[in-house]
């Protein structure tokens, strides 16, 4: 029997770059790659272009562009399977042209990620070019951006989700846990939040069932299908119960980088002009897979936890960047200037060795200094400033009739759309929906300052249940106490911000003593939740009267009891609560326990389903840092989000009379 | 018992040996020599066709008929496969017992359990023009020649892609083969063609010229590791070399005039020749063995060894293996063969049997393992026992010794007899088996319709046993007799509460066999919507089938159904199946948006849904490249819109921006600039830009826009315009709904700090006391800060700004006497 190995992220990407590179292999000689554009950035997270190459790949083009060339015999697709409109631009414009085009016959290979749907092979046999292709599945699910991160990368996921109510995320967030679960063995306990999040938990007894009844059931996929040792808990939170946390502005550095110049999948584009002087990094990675198309004037830089400045930086709240960066500044001068006393030879060759780490810290320091300066110059801004505050006051329960004035002169001033309607929606999610007059009155006038078209944006907002009138039945909250036993149709703040303690107002950003800090003072709801899983000690010290400094030093965990102690606080959060626990056949259970044995640290998968923010992240990892003597925190989504975001899924771009300018789909 | 070395021949210095597993195979009327026998790898079936090119004696009208004959390898008739489709240019097995039937005109048929039951594909890429005129098989497909030298690869049988190869050169083709992708550097097939003297290797992409000179070939055969190759020129000499075609290894001349019918490898180290009744086993060196037979014999090569087929007999040969060679060979004294003995002397109660275990005392442990290992090579179950006896009785002077072997051993065999036994005709040798692996061969089982063995071999090796109760399932709902609900009720009583058991395969066959209420039924212990789905809308059972599929929750699925319900469904009615299901409806939704709007505008009309239906609208004059076009539809939206008062504001929107668009029509032909695509705001904005100040208030007054927005909109406007004066003037007509402060921002940062201080009084009453000091410092007039300060009696301020003037310039000393009345602390 095959040892048994705990859980790493990296064996997951070690298995996605193995699983593309024998896909390549497959395919003879050399080829043609031609990419769904959603899927470069992913790829290019596991293996780099040089590597590609060294498997045979000539060129690199883009699904969407429709532009690849006949130069090659082989001609290798990768797209995801989940989407028709993949299947019919591989079809019509792409295989159909080059067939066209090309006198030499072609082989086409495609690789369906992550799996080969029953659509995309019928629109391919309608196409009548199924029979011209070889397919296969890439079975990438989870990419782990993050030792301790692991997200599907799906884009849309938000606007599937919550938009067009698409199950599709949701599936394929089941599928991929399911994986874990066969590797690792059944999360002994899942626990959750959510209508979607209910759902996945759903799908994976469904799953396992259909598993026991599929062919396969010789003796080590039993093993798969008994309680993990290794596992602790999987506690799934469904974006829908929390909006409001997106929505607010993030101050933490990533999140600030994330909120201004935008992070995918892991790397920034950042102008030129910002980081202009600093060289390029390594020349290996230099030409990755993605960076090909982007404008000379934008350069691509890479914010993961290789860089050890950033690893340091990210998780911290903006508001000491400034002096950390000072401090390490300063270090490294000294380290720097330490060579002046160096006396013996020994002594130089040390420092001469060291020499590249120097440089390479300079160059990310310089990068960073750049960075920050960017943001600085972004909150420095009376908008910025104004926004805040009008968050902060919704946050804290303010009447929200006295933030108008404020947001009215947002519009007038021709603030960002998305900003606007962020500030919006908070209110309307904080207080319940925004009083139907005063809803009319802000439709009006964004709908003059912006364009008529945002009448499907706000359409979608309010499909979206982002923004909506205190009069529409969508918006009704539960009825408080007494009578809580229906499960939440919306999500109490109102209450919930005194049972969870959602405001703090005492925080330190230096030494931070709750996840309050990542929005200087507001703790995130969904991670508050996880909190009331995982720190029930903690949350309970704070919530009744405790303050929380005394409580900080001690946050144990009652192990795996669900909610208990905090149903009452639950109920008050949008959408269904579960608490399950999964159980094997006793024989299999003990022979597991005594494979892997046990007293190792266990792991608890925390997955957002919808998306999740970096402030987020930096919560968990905040917990995660408390908790580290006793389990390991895992945190999935099914992708990185943030309050832009959200609206974009909303915001119709086109506008009204000017069409030529916009293209056609 | 005969010595077991009786049929051991030598070969160089190698031992073959002949093992006879069946006798009387085929009856004496079958005239082997005119049919084409394959057989299929691992002791598997044998099919007979008749071989068309030949001439058969007339037998009346029944025996003409042209058919494929399945036998077992003892000769048993497993099935008789009616056949009338075409001369067969092809006939072979795969792997898992597939009968492949290719025709001359491209046509496959994948015979897939013995049954008779087929799937059928074509070759395509000019098959049916040129016609294939041979096929080469191999463990999972085949590669099919066309007369005009065009080769045709299938690499799979489940999802069968023909592909042509690369095109070889013209010319006769003397003899071909092939070497499965498994074998070879670029994981795909790869085929020789023997054609003039040379040899022409063939894959994916290319074709090469080897660069012999010794042909042409009369055979050509590939060892089963891929590794050599054996050559048989029209001279009657064989030439043995590596695949790679670098090195000759071996060559041996026949001496024989006659071509032989077929040249196969036996295992890895020897080749056969066979002509009408004579079969040559030649190894290196030019040693050869001969064996003669009464009449025409026929080769199938296996893994380890070659089995020969006659009328009378079923033979094997094969390289004696190298423990059997130890144990049997004639003056051995091998401790196993010594052992072996002491068994025979204690069933003669000798005490020398003794003698020998203590002679062998110091390497009992090998001898022990040696006699289990060659007990498993044994095809004679009297030798079997004989060792199993001389090893445990060897076990049991030993101390220690790990029984497993042993005892798998045993296990093996059980397995292994009863599946030679000739009524099941399987004569798997001990590698076979291994290679084949259990499951395999309860496959093969099912297939043959053993299933009581099947399940008893399962039991005893603690194997799955769902196939065998899904086949058996199978079966009984095609033919059984029985009514419906006893058939279900009996095949639900028997299966209930096994793992892993497929109610789709059994209700497929129930289906396919028409009876529909039985596989409905069936479909109902299936618990995976995947293997639902498929089968309920084969079964045009639609409804059940979206829900099915909306349970499983895979969009996938779900979407699948809808496709083939929107197809297959009147419009109307496919709306109704959806309408009571959200998550079809919204997925539908979701794509008609992008390729539909008409299908939108249907779902949303009859559901009405008002306020969708309007946007769809929206969304469409989006696209309208002119603003006549677009009000339009704008007007389409709107009368959806009419008379519903939940829509009032929707409705008035759209009648705004149509407004707007005629508004701005006009505007763009009588300004010469484009206004087109403007939010009102920024029309407005524009507006006083370009200086139309009236058409800009009468915008304002059309659509409303509340005088905070005016007063931003004409500020901000007039300062990017730089019209100071104007700013000025109408700062003075009115009071501020907006306060001045953003009066002095604006102007400040476009750079009139004289303008803007002017600002900083007018705001004053509005700001904290002390904010105007740096309010005035931004504008850069310091005495007026100081005079600020002075007013809130900050004297640090007025001292800083004091130092900043410079002490003894006209600035300094003005704040110095500004300063001059405050008290100093």
């Amino acid at each position: 029997m095959v040892p048994h190995v705990g859980f790493d992220t990296d064996q997951i990407k070690d298995k996605a770059r193995k699983d593309l590179l024998y896909l390549l292999e497959g395919v003879r000689g050399k080829k043609n790659l031609v990419l769904e554009r959603g899927l470069a950035g992913p790829i290019n997270l596991f293996v780099k272009f040089s590597t590609l190459q060294e498997y045979g790949v000539d060129k690199l083009f883009f699904l969407e562009n429709g532009n690849a060339d006949v130069s090659q015999r082989n001609v290798v697709f990768i797209a995801r399977g989940e989407s028709a409109r993949h299947a019919q631009s591989i079809a019509a414009d792409n295989i159909k042209r080059m067939q066209r085009e090309s006198q030499t016959g072609h082989e086409f290979s495609i690789f369906w990620v992550p799996r080969k749907t029953l659509v995309s092979e019928k629109i391919l046999e309608e196409a009548g070019v199924l029979g011209d292709t070889t397919t296969s599945e890439f079975p990438l699910y989870f990419l782990p951006l993050e030792k301790d991160l692991l997200s599907l990368e799906l884009e849309d996921s938000f606007a599937d989700l919550y938009l067009r109510r698409d199950p599709t995320p949701t599936f394929l967030l089941a599928r991929a846990l399911m994986l874990i679960q066969q590797k690792h063995g059944l999360f002994p306990r899942i626990s959750g939040k959510g209508d979607n999040a209910k759902r996945v938990a759903g799908l994976l007894a469904r799953m396992r069932q259909e598993l026991i009844a599929g062919e396969d059931t010789n003796e080590t996929s039993k093993l798969g299908l008994t309680p993990s040792t290794t596992i602790e808990s999987l506690i799934v939170i469904d974006r829908e119960v929390d909006y409001a946390t997106p929505l607010l502005t993030q101050l933490t550095y990533e999140g600030l980088v994330d909120e201004v110049v935008g992070i995918q999948n892991n790397q920034a584009d950042v102008d030129s002009s910002i980081v202009g002087t600093v060289p390029q990094p390594a020349p290996g990675s230099s030409k990755t897979v993605g960076a090909a198309p982007v404008e000379t004037k934008k350069q691509r830089i890479t914010l993961d936890s290789s860089d050890k400045l950033y690893d340091q930086l990210r998780d911290t709240n903006f508001a000491i960047i400034k002096s950390l960066l000072n401090k390490v500044a300063r270090r490294l001068q000294n380290d720097f200037d330490s060579r002046h006393s160096t006396k013996t030879t020994a002594e130089l060759r040390e420092f001469v060795n060291k020499l590249p780490g120097y440089q390479a810290e300079q160059r990310s320091l310089k990068i960073h200094i750049a960075l920050a300066e960017e943001i600085f110059k972004h909150t420095r801004t009376d908008q910025f400033s104004r926004l805040l505050e009008v968050q902060q006051n919704l946050a804290a329960g303010a009447d929200p009739s006295s933030q108008h004035e404020a947001i009215e002169e947002l519009i007038s001033r021709d603030a960002p759309l998305t900003e606007v309607l962020r500030v919006l929606c908070l209110e309307s999610c904080i207080s319940g929906g925004i009083k139907h007059a005063h809803l009319e009155h802000f439709k009006k006038i964004i709908l003059q300052a912006y364009g008529y078209q945002h009448l499907l944006t706000l359409a979608a907002l309010e499909k979206l249940q982002l923004l909506l009138s205190r009069s529409s039945p969508m918006a009704a909250m539960i009825p408080m106490s007494g009578a809580g036993t229906v499960a939440g149709a919306k999500t109490n703040y109102t209450y919930l911000r005194k049972a969870l303690r959602l405001i703090v107002d005492e925080v330190n950003e230096h030494d931070p003593n709750d996840i309050a800090y990542v929005y200087s003072g507001y703790a995130p709801l969904s991670v508050r939740l996880v909190q009331s899983i995982l720190q029930k000690q903690y949350l309970t010290s704070i919530t009744r009267g405790g303050n929380a400094n005394n409580a900080a030093g001690v946050p144990t965990g009652g192990a795996s009891q669900g909610w208990r102690g905090f149903e009452e606080a639950v109920k008050h959060a949008r959408g269904a609560t579960f608490d399950e626990v999964q159980k094997g056949e006793d024989r299999a259970v003990k022979a597991r326990a005594l494979l892997t044995g046990s007293g190792e640290k266990k792991i608890v998968f925390v997955v957002f389903l919808g998306g999740i923010t970096f402030t987020e992240i930096a919560a968990l990892r905040f917990i995660a840092k408390q908790e580290e003597a006793r389990k390991r925190i895992i945190i999935c989504t099914t992708s990185i989000i943030s309050g832009n975001r959200m609206m974009d899924a909303a915001i119709e771009k086109g506008s009204l009379g000017k069409a030529i300018a916009q293209p056609v789909e | 018992m005969a010595n077991p070395t009786a049929d051991w021949e030598k070969v160089g210095d190698k031992f073959y040996r002949k093992i006879q597993l069946y006798t009387a195979v085929f009856d004496q009327d079958l005239e082997l020599e005119n049919y084409i026998v394959t057989g299929c790898s691992y002791g598997g079936a044998i099919a007979l066709h008749r071989d068309e090119t030949k001439l058969h004696s007339f037998r009346g009208s029944q025996a003409s008929k042209s058919s494929i004959d399945l036998y077992s390898c003892a000769g048993k008739l497993i099935r008789r496969i009616n056949w009338d489709k075409g001369s067969i240019k092809g006939l072979g097995w795969s792997d898992d017992e597939k009968l492949l039937v290719v025709t001359a005109d491209g046509t496959v048929r994948c015979y897939y359990d013995l049954q008779g039951d087929f799937t059928q594909f074509s070759l395509g890429h000019g098959a049916e023009e040129y016609g294939v005129t041979a096929c080469r098989f191999y463990g999972t497909g085949f590669v099919a020649l066309l007369s005009n030298n065009h080769l045709i690869s299938v690499s799979r049988y489940d999802e069968p892609r023909p592909k042509l190869l690369a095109t070889p050169t013209e010319g006769e083709v003397h003899s071909w083969t092939l070497i499965p992708p498994a074998y070879t550097l670029s994981r795909s097939v790869e085929v020789l063609l023997s054609i003039g003297q040379t040899i022409y290797v063939v894959d994916a992409s290319e074709s090469e010229d080897r660069m012999l000179d010794i042909g042409p070939f009369t055979h050509i055969s590939v060892s089963p590791n891929g590794k050599f190759v054996a050559l048989y020129t029209e001279t009657g000499k064989a030439y043995v070399i590596t695949s790679d075609f670098q090195n000759r290894l071996s060559e041996y001349d026949s001496k024989s005039r006659i071509t032989p019918k077929d040249v196969q490898w036996c295992g890895n180290d020897a080749v056969v020749i066979a002509w009408e009744d004579e079969v040559h086993v030649i190894g290196p060196k030019n040693a050869a063995a001969k064996y003669f037979y009464d009449g025409r014999v026929h080769l199938i090569a296996d893994h380890d060894g070659v089995r020969l087929i006659t009328n009378d007999v079923c033979d094997f040969i094969q390289k004696v293996p190298d423990v059997t060679d130890e144990v049997f060979r004639f003056g051995t004294e091998s401790p196993a063969s010594i052992l072996l003995d002491a068994v025979e002397q204690l069933e003669n109660q000798s005490p020398k049997a003794d003698d020998n275990i203590q002679l062998i005392r110091p390497n009992l442990v090998e001898a022990v393992d040696t006699c289990v290992k060659a007990a498993g090579l044994e095809f004679s179950i009297h030798w079997q026992k004989q060792l199993l006896k001389a090893a445990s009785f060897g076990k049991s002077v030993l101390d220690i010794y790990n029984s497993d072997e042993f005892v798998d051993m045993c296990e093996t065999l059980r397995v292994l007899n009863a599946v030679r036994f000739y009524e099941i005709g399987l004569p798997l040798s001990y590698e076979q088996f291994l290679r084949l692996t259990p499951e395999k061969l309860i496959r093969r089982l099912i297939n043959r319709r053993e299933y009581l063995l099947a399940l008893r071999i399962s039991s005893y090796l603690r194997l799955p046993t769902d196939r065998i109760y899904v086949h058996w399932a199978s079966q009984k709902v095609r033919v059984g007799s029985e009514d419906e609900d006893t058939i279900c009720r009996l095949i639900v009583e028997k299966l209930a509460g096994k793992r892993g058991i497929s109610f789709e395969e059994i209700a497929r066959a129930a289906y396919d066999e028409g009876r529909g209420r039985l596989a409905t039924e069936l479909l109902n212990h299936e618990p995976r919507a995947g293997k639902q789905v498929p089968l309920l809308l084969n079964m045009e059972e639609d409804e059940i089938a979206l829900d099915k599929a909306i349970e499983s929750g895979d969009s996938d699925l779900i979407f699948f159904v809808l496709l083939h319900l929107k197809k297959k469904l009147p419009l109307a009615s496919f709306f109704r199946v959806i309408n009571s299901r959200p998550v079809a409806t919204s997925l539908i939704e979701a794509t008609a948006q992008a390729d539909d709007t008409e299908l939108l505008k249907d779902l949303y009309y009859q559901d009405d849904r008002r306020t969708d239906g309007a946007n769809v609208f929206v969304r469409e004059a989006l696209k309208q490249p002119d603003s006549k076009t677009a009000s339009d539809k704008l007007t389409l939206a709107a009368k959806l819109l009419a008379d519903s008062k939940e829509t009032s504001f929707e409705l008035k929107s759209l009648q705004e921006a149509t407004t707007l668009l005629k508004m701005q029509e006009a505007f763009d032909r009588d300004l010469t600039e484009t206004f087109t695509g403007l939010s009102v705001n920024e029309t407005i904005f524009k507006l006083i830009k370009l200086g139309y100040a009236s058409r800009a208030k009468k915008m304002q007054s059309e659509f409303k826009v509340p005088e905070r927005t005016a007063w931003w909109l004409r500020l901000r406007a007039l300062v990017s315009k730089r019209d100071w004066n104007e700013l000025e003037e109408w700062s003075k007509l009115r009071k501020s709904p907006i306060g001045w402060e953003p009066f002095f921002t604006l102007i400040l940062s476009a750079g009139n700090p004289k303008l803007a201080s002017i600002f900083i009084p007018k705001a004053a009453p509005t700001l904290q006391p002390g904010e105007t000091i740096a309010m005035y410092e931004k504008c850069g007039m310091r005495v007026k800060a100081a005079e600020e300060a002075v007013k809130i009696k900050d004297v640090e301020t007025v001292d800083r700004l004091r130092n900043l003037a410079g002490v003894g310039t006209v600035e300094g000393r003005e704040i110095e006497r500004l300063g001059a009345g405050l008290k100093r602390p």
